[in-house]
Order: C-alpha cells, then structure tokens, then sequence
C-alpha cells in the first residue's frame, strides 16, 4: 500500500489543512499562513519520503519491466468496461512522482515565506490538492484514471490561477486557463471511447500493448496529442500559459514550470508504443514542438514582465520536449522534463524572490544591479540561467544536447528539426540573457518606492533556491532516467554527438554575448508586445464567436421561434376561447333555448335517423 | 419476485403526512415538514435497501417487490407497483428531493405554509405512485395529478407573471399527456379487438404494441414520446421550463429540475422502451440528435444568461440531453448509465438551486448579474456551490462524471457525431457554469452587499450539514459506481 | 257518453307541459317562470297517471307522489332564491340577471 499511501498523503493534507481553514473562519478568526503551510508541507515532504522508499523498492525488483501496482476498489464497471482505481508505479512514473513530491515540498516550503502577507491556508490547501491529482495523473493505472488527475490538476490551476479573487482579471485568466485545458480535455475523453470501442479496454499497460489498426491509431494518437496540447501549453491551445502568470509565483513555478504542463509528455510516454505505431502522429508531434519552442522563443524575446518571459520560456521548452518525443525518443524527453523541472523551478523562484523583494514588481526595466542587494537570489538564479542555456556541466546541457542529437539521429528525426531547435536554443540564450542582465546586473532602475522595502528574502525561500540550483547542477549527471523499448536507427547522418555539442554550447554563448552587448549599457525601455497575435485572434475568433453563436441562437431561435410558438398556442387558445364565448349570453332563458332545440333535435334524430347513420 | 404489501406504504405515508400537516401550527411548519420527509426518506431507503445494495443485478431483479390490487375491473386497470432496479432510484430520489425542497426558506413558509406542506406530501405521493405503476392508466392519473401541487405552488408563492408561466407549463405539459392517453386508449381498443379484454397492466399491452406497424407504430409511440420529451424536456419541446424554473418559488424549481424531470426520463426507460423497441430504433437517429442537440442549444442560452436561476435552468436541459442520450443509446449498459446520471443531476441540480436560495435570502435585492465578491463573506456557502458547480460540469470523481463519461463512451460506438457534438457541450458546460459562480462569488464586493452581508450570517447548522452530507455522497458515489451499475 | 281515454289524458298532459316551457322560455319574471316550472312539472304527472292507468300498474301513482313531494321543496327553493336575487339584484327580470356570463 506504499502508492497509495504516497498518493493519499497530499489528500490528508489538504483534508487538514481545509478543516483547519473551515473552522478558523466560522470561529472568525483569520487562518494563519505558518499553521496552514506547516500542515501542507509536513504532507508533502511525507510523500517524499515515501516516493523515496517506493523508489528503492521498484530499484531492489530490478526497474527495466518491473512495476509495483496497486488496486484499491472497481470504479466503474459496465457492458463490458471495466476501470479499477488504482495505481501503477514504475519507472516512468517515478520519475514524475519524485520530481512531483521533490520539488512540490521545496515549493511547499518556500510558498510559506512567500505568502506570508496575503496568503492564507486556503492557498495551501490547493497545493496539496494539486499534488494529489497530479500524482493521480502519473501513478493512475487505466486512463480514466489519469483523466481524474488531468482535470484534477487543471481545477487545482484554476484555484490557484484565481487565488486572488477580488481581481476580475485574475479570474478571468484562470477561467482561460480551465477552459482551453476543456478543449483538450475533449480530445483524451474521446481517445477514451475510441480506444475502448477497439480495445476494449482502458487500463493503461493493456492499452499501450494493443495493436490498433493503422487509420485508429492515427486518430488515438492525434486525440490523445491534442489533450497534450492544452495541459502542456503547445500550438495552438498555448495561450493560457502566459496568461496563467496571474497566480502566486510559486504556483506558476511548480504547476505551469515543473509539473503540471509537462503531464503531456507524461502522456506521450506512457503511450508510446500506440503513438510510435503511427507515423503521421509522429510528424505532427514534431513539427508541433518545433514550431511552438521556435515561436514562444521568439514571443520571449520581446517580453517586459519577467514571468511572462519565463512562461514563454517554459511553453518553448515544452516545445523541445514534443520534438523528442516526436522523434521517437521520448526517454530523451522525459530527461528534459526532469531537468526542466529542476532550473525553471528555479527560475520562477528566483523571480519570485524578486518580485518579493520589489514588492511586487514584474517589470524588467525596472530591475537591475539586484546582484548587490540579493546576494543568494543572484546566485541561485545564475545556476538557473546557465542551466537553461545549456552551458556543461549544468543538468539542462545534457538533455537539451540530447535532444538536438536526437532529431538527427532517432527514427523519425529530420535536420529541419534540428535547425528548428538549434536557433531556438540560441534565442533562448538570448531572452535568458536579456532577462538575467536586466534584472542583476548594471545600474539599478528599481522605484524608489520599492527601493525602501527592498529585502534579500528569508530562509525559508532561500533554503529551497539552493536545493533547486543543486538539482539543476548534477541533475543530468546520471543520464536520462528512462528507457523505452523502441530501439534507435543507427546515427543516420553520422555527425558525432561531439559535433552537436560544440555547435549547441556555441550557439548558447553567441545568444548570450549578443544579448550582454545590447542590454548591458545604456538601457532603454521597451514595451511588452506579441509578435504573433495568436492571443487576440483566438480571443476574437472563438470567444467572440461563441458569444455570437449563444446570442444569436437566443435572439432568434429561443426568442424568435420556440417562445413565439408557445406564445402563439396562447394565443390560439384565446381565439378559441374567443369564438365561442358568443354562446354564453348569461341568460338563463337562452341556455334553455339551447336545451329544448337540441332535446328537439335529438328526438327528431331518434325517430326519423340521422343521414349516414341510421336511427340511433 | 415478491409480492408485498409493505409497498403501499410509499403512496399512504405521504398522503397521512399531507393530512397531518393541516393540523400542524403554523410556526412549525417548516420543522415539521423537514423532520417528516427524513423520516420518510429513512423508511424508503429501508425499504429499499435490498435492492439498493443488492450484489448485483440478478440478485436486484430477484429482490424486486410487487404489490398488485384490482382497482378498475371495466379498464383493467390495477394497482400494480413494482419496486426494481429501475423505479428504486427515482423513488429514493423523489425522498430526497422533497428534504431539500422543504429545507428551503421563504415566502412559502410565511403565507399560507399549511397549503405549501399538504402540496409538497400530495407531490411525493403523486410521484411516488407515478414511478412505482406498472399500470398504463394508474401511471396516467399519477402523471397528471402532479401538476396539481406544482401549479398551486408557482401559482401561489411564484414571482410576478407567475399566471403566465402556469399557464404555459399546463399548455405544454397538458398536449403531451393528453396524447400519451389517446396513445393508451388507442393500446387498449387494439387489445380488446383480439379478445382478450382489456388489461392497461404493462406486460398486457407489450405484446399488442408489438403488434402496431408502420405509421399506427410511429403514431402510438409519438404520443407517449411527446408526453415525456415535454416533460425532461428535449430541445424543441423546451419553451415553457425558462418561464416557470425562473418564476417558480426555489422548492417548486428544487423539485422541477431534481425529480419531475426524472419523470420523462423514467417514462422513456420504463414504458417507450418496452413498449416500442423497433419504432426505437428505427428512429433512433433522430432520437440520439435531439438529445445531442438539446446538450448543445440548452448550453449557448444558458451562456447568454445573466439571471442565475435561469442559467441553472437552461443547464438542466443541457444535463438532461446527456441522459436522453444515453437512454436513446438503447443499450441495457446506455440505460444504466442515464440512471446513474439522473440521479447525479438530480441530486448536484437540487444542492445548487438550494445553495442558491441561501444565496437570494442574503443577498436582500442585490443585483446578482454583477461581481459581488460573496465568496469571501460567505466562504463555507460558496465552498459548497463551488464543489457542486465542479460536479455540474462533470469534473471526474464526481458522480455526474462518471453519468456523463459512461454514456458518452456507450453513444460513441452508436453515432460518433452526436456524441461529439454533446462533447461539446461539456465545453461550453465549463464556460458558462465558471460564469455563474464568479459572477456572484469572484470581484470586489460592492457597498450594497457589504451591507447586506452584514446582517446575515454563513451557512450554518442543519442546512450546512445537508449540504455537506449531498456533497459528499456525491463524490462518494462517483467513485463506488457500482451501486448503480451493478454489473450491467 | 264519451270516456275518457288515456290518450286524451296524455294530449292534456302534452298541452298543459308545453304552455309551461312556452311560459318558460318568454315570460321574463322569475315568479312567472317558477309557475311555468310547476305547470311542466304538473302536465309530467297527469302523463305518469294516464300511462298508469294504460299500463294497470300503480307505479305511476307512486311516482306522482315523489313528484309532488319534490315539487313542493322546489317551489319552497325557489321562491327562497328569487327572493334572494331581489334583496341583492332589485329587481326579478331574467333578462336583467345575467351575473352567471362573468
């Protein structure tokens, strides 16, 4: 019951912490943010421990094939279907799971320092909700089940998206966020019924297993990418992700850096051998990724706000990880995943201590020279930034350069996709210098306003920047974590991965050089602005549409058409009603009348027959 | 199958407390008419615990009560209550249902509350006897006899122009039943004219509706169909639900959308489907379209509504096109699904138009089509309507996301493009659901409902435990689906 | 001598129920029109008496008696109610009393 337990522990939590939460309110006393988070992170790290545990378990059954699996009850069970909830734990998924609960207690924990002024147990008790149903995601054994985690994570998103209500923009952007994650929702739910339809099953490991025909694998493949799109923020359900930065620091760090977005690779790799069976979904998956990592790089280059920046910068990243697994090499993938989560965590910490220190300042240009005053911020950060650049030895070189060799090297692989990410990686560089520059270094164009509050952070964020820029330092050591079955071509281009190496450290030193040259003197404002517009078109395009749609419906098939009927039987009935109130005279001496004619009529009828019927 | 006689005590205990409740003061009438119908809701779930959680469905079918009496020798007509796998959810329903109607707060309870409780027991007698005969025109008289407490109800505690929402919902209700007895007159003729006299008893009439062809068939079955379409109601037959869910007082709407709905849905499971299965599927495209349909339409008008209570009502149709759906699948495991969803809809619609009655009591003429920022006056109110807007749009874990996902993944075998276009109303679920609770929960509050806030307190005491006790029977059974699937 | 047959009973009869419901549909005094009633209900019994005496049976004789039993108790009504309509109406012209159109 070691799964389950590390599954239940975030759901303890937040039972807890939501008590906790209830009962300060109907006492009306305020829920302190210390007991709340003490609550929340005591659970996590709880789950941490026990994840490492289950590790060396699955490590002592010899990892390779070997799971440990867990069934807890039959959750639904009809013609034919049969889902049990249960959980599934092997390599793949323990990595998520320990990246999940490693960096999720690290956030927990750094959450409490920087929540502390407008924060309140609430907030923690989401995150633990959010760790729950993404661990629901990556350990649950049949795809119903993974979908409970996946719009589980996606609710979770929406709370803490929304966390500070009294904003209307605030809530806006977190309904964006919930419902584009519907959209794909859609596409996974409907995978569902066609791979039930063929399989005839939805447990996870029977699934994967299954031989689809050719034209059903395509469709499986391309329903189950679409989902991928909307939870991981790829072309063209990307938009909430920047729009996502609305929430609390840590939350864009650990739900839309480290964890949550990159579920769509969780997806694609638990799935793989289905995926692998088609090649078109390959391409697709391919060319998505590229396109996305090269126009969210782009996007990030012309930021102003510093998560902003970042969340482009995750949705490129993101991108990168498609392209491995479009590749076929979704181990590859799942490595940058990992590593990824380690020094964007990082780096959406290290903004977040900023942004703490600045009392709320995002803007870039209204940074600078912040080496001096956050000592420990710096430092961290610059693991972070090295790391994104993929500079060795940090953990992002080795699976970014994996990566780059892989769309050279692996079966579907193609040199348009290396040129693809290779300038993607150069731009990275560029924006992550541009970012990095602006904020540390140079002179200081802080307010002066800020300037008074400004503070290195406490030790409870701090503690958490260094284990992160640790992680982000040997995280790649050890190579990628996971191995799938599909085997690789044979270099087909015979460039040695020593080549790819050289031109990939180069482009990231060129990037970073140009962007040093341009921002380090002489800084002028720029403003925020989106070169590609993606954003308003859809805004236009569907939101507009689906207004159109419901008022025009409204206007005039309800209004105009069905309550016109009901208005016009009304109506009828009246008329009716109407024609024959003729009749009713009131006086009593003509109903009489009417009697005797018709008592007269009747008679007649009885002795001489009426036509047509004869006598009665 | 057993017969037994213990089953007449769920049409005699509702009609004793109807009695009772005239000679019950005033001031306590609301006590009483809570602490009865939990009484009630008690003894039915006794009653029909054996085949609530019975192991599976063999043994619920053999567990099955019957309880027949002559009552209309001339007609056939009988007394014949049956109690199965299918009636027992809508009966424990309409239990239920009635402890959240009568738990409301209002008007109701101040002008004239003697006449609110007798209507209310008159009502769950009336449907209790409508889900439980297995009697043509038993079912017919039972049908009929609950418009009378629902047009006392929003006739006489409705808002203003309650006389034309009545009027229309008789309209409507009245063309569809009155065919549905043209449609079962018609049955009995055909069946007197092979001799074997007439019997309106179910199984009787099976056989000489199996004998209808071609146009007779479809005739037959439109009347019947049109009856129950009218009464979920399935997109075109929808026009009257806007008028009287809105005017309606919340226990007449509470009641509406949680159980008289189930009504049409019920008939269709029970008497269209047996009746005429070949006319089914013959038509079963259409079928499965308009209740694709009815997902989709219902879901644009409820995006496009401003008045909270009629954007709930709009969604009940939109939910209810999901178990039309999965009846329309013609699939035993299709059935089995719409119940569990039925029962999901019933039971989150209920909690939601009571949640927002606690809400229209402290609001004291606030505008609720603006941001008020309640949620955070009223976190443990708006904590609850929050977990029941997430089961409304069928967030997994919760009972209507197993309905919805169950009978989706049953139609998409049968048509792939109905069930895509109802996947689309899942969509537009989310969005117009996420409105409604921000537009009343979400923004800065305002002065005027600083004010009102004020003066009233959270939710609290019996309701909060109500709502609690719902709430989590509603993710429990999302998970233990079973009880309602029973291996079908 | 001529006897009297029961047919002329029965044209008698015939004649005296259609001066009451003449009487009835044009007279417009309520009083009037309660006469015409009794008028019918009498030309009713003579018809009973002589179908008797046709059919050598006394039920017709009995039924006269109910008749006339019913008829006193409807005089007595009705009287009660046009008096009634005139404390609240003034006036006992059928014409004028139409409240039962609203």
């Amino acid at each position: 019951m070691i799964i389950s337990l590390l599954v239940f522990l975030p759901l303890l939590g937040f039972s807890l912490t939501a008590f906790y939460h209830f009962s300060c309110s109907s006492r009306k006393k305020e829920p302190t943010v210390a007991v709340g988070g003490f609550l929340a992170t005591g659970a996590m790290v709880a789950s941490f421990c026990v994840s490492i545990v289950a590790w060396f378990k699955l490590r002592s059954a010899g990892f390779g094939d070997a799971s440990i699996e867990e069934s807890l009850f039959s959750w639904m069970k009809v013609g034919g279907l049969q889902v049990d909830f249960g959980f599934r734990f092997d390599r793949l998924s323990a990595v998520f799971t320990l990246v999940i609960t490693g960096v999720g207690s690290l956030i927990h924990l750094y959450s409490i320092g920087y929540m502390e002024n407008d924060g309140s147990a609430r907030y923690f008790a989401y995150l633990n909700l959010f760790c729950f149903m993404m661990l629901n995601l990556v350990l649950g054994s049949s795809l119903p089940q993974v979908f409970l985690g996946w719009e589980g994570v996606g609710l979770a998103s929406y709370l803490l998206i929304g966390f500070w209500s009294q904003e209307m923009g605030n809530v806006a952007a977190a309904q964006k966020a919930f419902i584009m994650n519907r959209i794909g929702d859609l596409g996974l739910l409907f995978a569902m019924f066609l791979g039930f339809k063929f399989a005839g099953t939805l447990d996870l490991a029977q699934l994967s297993a299954f031989a689809f025909r050719p034209d059903v694998a395509t469709i499986f493949g391309l329903l189950i990418f679409l989902a991928c799109t909307g939870k991981s923020a790829q072309i063209p359900l990307f938009t909430w992700l920047p729009d996502a930065m609305a929430g609390p620091t840590p939350v864009s760090a650990l739900i839309h850096a480290a964890t949550m977005v990159t579920s769509g690779i969780y997806l694609l790799g638990r799935l793989n051998p289905v995926i692998a069976q088609s090649p078109v979904v390959m391409s697709v998956i391919g060319a998505i990724g590229a396109a996305t990592a090269l126009m969210a790089a782009i996007t990030a280059c012309f930021q102003t706000d510093i998560k902003k920046v970042l969340a482009y910068s995750t949705i490129s990243q993101l991108g990168f990880m498609f392209v491995a697994c479009g590749v076929g090499a979704a181990e590859t993938g799942v490595f940058h995943v990992m590593t990824h989560a380690f020094f964007k965590a990082l780096l959406f910490l290290g903004a977040g201590s900023v942004i703490h220190a600045l009392s709320g300042t995002q803007d870039i240009f209204k940074m600078g020279g912040l080496r001096r005053v956050l000592p420990w911020t710096f430092w961290t950060f610059t693991v972070g930034w090295a790391a994104i650049l993929g500079l060795p030895p940090f953990s992002g070189f080795f699976s970014k350069d994996g990566i780059l060799h892989e769309t050279l090297v692996a079966s579907h692989g193609n040199p348009v996709l290396f040129g693809i990410l290779a300038f993607s990686a150069f731009l990275t560089a560029f924006y992550m210098t541009r970012l990095y520059v602006l904020v540390f270094t140079g002179d200081s164009r802080v307010s002066e306003e800020a300037k008074k509050h400004i503070h290195e952070s406490p030790l409870v964020m701090v503690i958490p920047l260094v284990v992160l820029s640790i992680a982000s330092l040997v995280g790649g050591w050890f190579g990628a974590p996971v191995r799938f079955e599909e085997t690789h071509a044979a270099p087909a281009h015979g460039v040695s991965e020593a080549v790819i190496m050289v031109v990939s450290v180069g482009l990231a030193l060129a990037g970073a050089y140009i962007a040093y040259r341009k921002y380090s003197s002489n800084v002028r404002m720029e403003l925020s602005k989106d070169p590609f517009r993606i954003d308003e078109f859809y805004l236009s395009f569907f939101g507009n549409g689906v207004k159109k749609a419901s008022s025009m419906v409204g206007r005039f098939l309800e209004d105009g058409l069905f309550q016109k009927m009901l208005q016009a039987s009304g109506v009828a009935v009246d008329l009716g009603g109407n024609l024959f109130k003729t009749v009713q005279t009131g006086s009593a001496q003509g109903y009489l009348l009417m009697m005797v004619l018709a008592l007269i009529g009747l008679v007649c009828g009885l002795i001489f027959g009426v036509p047509g019927y004869g006598n009665f | 199958m057993e017969i037994s006689d213990s089953l007449s005590f769920l049409l005699t205990l509702p009609l004793f407390a109807m009695v009772l409740s005239l000679f019950v003061p005033k001031g306590v009438q609301r006590v009483y008419s809570i602490f009865a119908s939990l009484l009630f809701l008690g003894l039915t779930i006794y009653e029909a615990s054996g085949i609530l959680f019975a192991s599976s469905s063999e043994v619920a079918g053999r567990l099955a009560v019957e309880h027949q009496l002559v009552w209309l020798p001339q007609l056939g007509a009988r007394l014949a209550l049956r109690l199965d796998s299918v009636s027992v959810w809508f009966v424990v329903l309409n239990a239920l249902t009635a402890v959240i109607a009568f738990s409301t707060k209002g008007i109701w309870y101040r002008k004239n509350p003697k006449l609110f409780t007798a209507m209310g027991f008159f009502l769950i007698f009336g449907l209790n006897a409508a889900f439980l005969s297995l009697d043509l025109v038993v079912f017919y008289l039972a049908y009929e006899s609950v418009f009378i407490p629902m047009i006392f109800m929003v006739g006489v505690w409705g808002e203003k122009q309650k006389a034309t929402a009545v009027f229309r919902f008789f309209l409507m209700s009245f063309l569809g039943s009155i065919l549905m007895l043209v449609s079962i007159f018609y049955l009995l003729s055909k069946q007197f004219k092979t001799g074997i006299g007439y019997s309106s008893y179910l199984p009787d009439l099976i056989p000489t509706a199996g004998g209808l062809q071609g146009t007779e068939a479809l005739l037959v079955f439109f009347g019947f169909f049109l009856a129950f379409a009218i009464k979920v109601p399935l997109v075109p037959f929808h026009a009257w639900l806007k008028d009287v869910y809105t005017l309606a007082p919340f226990p007449a709407t509470i009641w509406m959308s949680a159980i008289l709905s189930k009504l049409g849905v019920f008939g269709m499971i029970r008497f269209v489907g047996p009746l005429f299965p070949g006319v089914m599927l013959s038509v079963q495209g259409v079928l499965l379209t308009l209740a694709a349909v009815s997902v989709v339409y219902a879901a644009l008008l409820a995006y496009r509504s401003n008045d909270p209570k009629s954007l709930l009502a709009y969604s009940s149709i939109s939910h209810l096109g999901f178990v039309m759906l999965g009846v329309f699948t013609l699939k035993q495991s299709g059935g089995a699904s719409a119940i569990l969803l039925s029962v999901g809809h019933a039971l989150v619609s209920g909690i939601l138009f009571f949640l927002l009655s606690k809400i229209a009591e402290r609001k004291d003429g606030i505008d609720l089509t603006n941001p008020q920022g309640l949620a955070s006056k009223y976190p443990i109110l708006f904590t609850a309507l929050f977990v029941a807007v997430l089961a409304s749009v069928s967030l997994p874990g919760t009972l209507n996301f197993a309905g919805e996902f169950l009978v989706l993944l049953n139609a998409y075998p049968v048509s792939a493009l109905c069930t895509a276009i109802a996947g689309m109303g899942a969509v537009l679920g989310a969005a117009y659901m996420l409105k409604f609770f921000q537009q009343m929960g979400f923004g800065a509050p305002s002065p005027e409902s600083d004010s009102a806030v004020a003066k009233s307190e959270d939710l609290g005491g019996y309701e909060l435990i109500l709502v609690f006790v719902l709430l989590i029977t509603v993710i429990f059974c999302g998970f233990q689906t079973a009880i309602f699937l029973k291996g079908n | 001598m001529m006897t009297l047959e029961p047919w002329m009973m029965l044209v008698v009869s015939m004649v005296i129920f259609g001066i009451g419901l003449f009487g009835l549909l044009i007279r417009k005094n309520l009083l009037v029109m309660l006469m015409c009633v009794e008028l019918m209900l009498n030309g009713v019994n003579l018809s009973f008496v002589a179908f008797s005496k046709i059919h050598h049976s006394l039920d017709g004789h009995l039924a006269v008696l109910f008749v006339m039993t019913v008829a006193a108790a409807e005089s007595a009504v009705g009287l009660g109610l046009v008096i009634a309509l005139f404390r609240t109406l003034r006036t006992v012209d059928s014409d004028q009393i139409q409240i039962l159109r609203d």
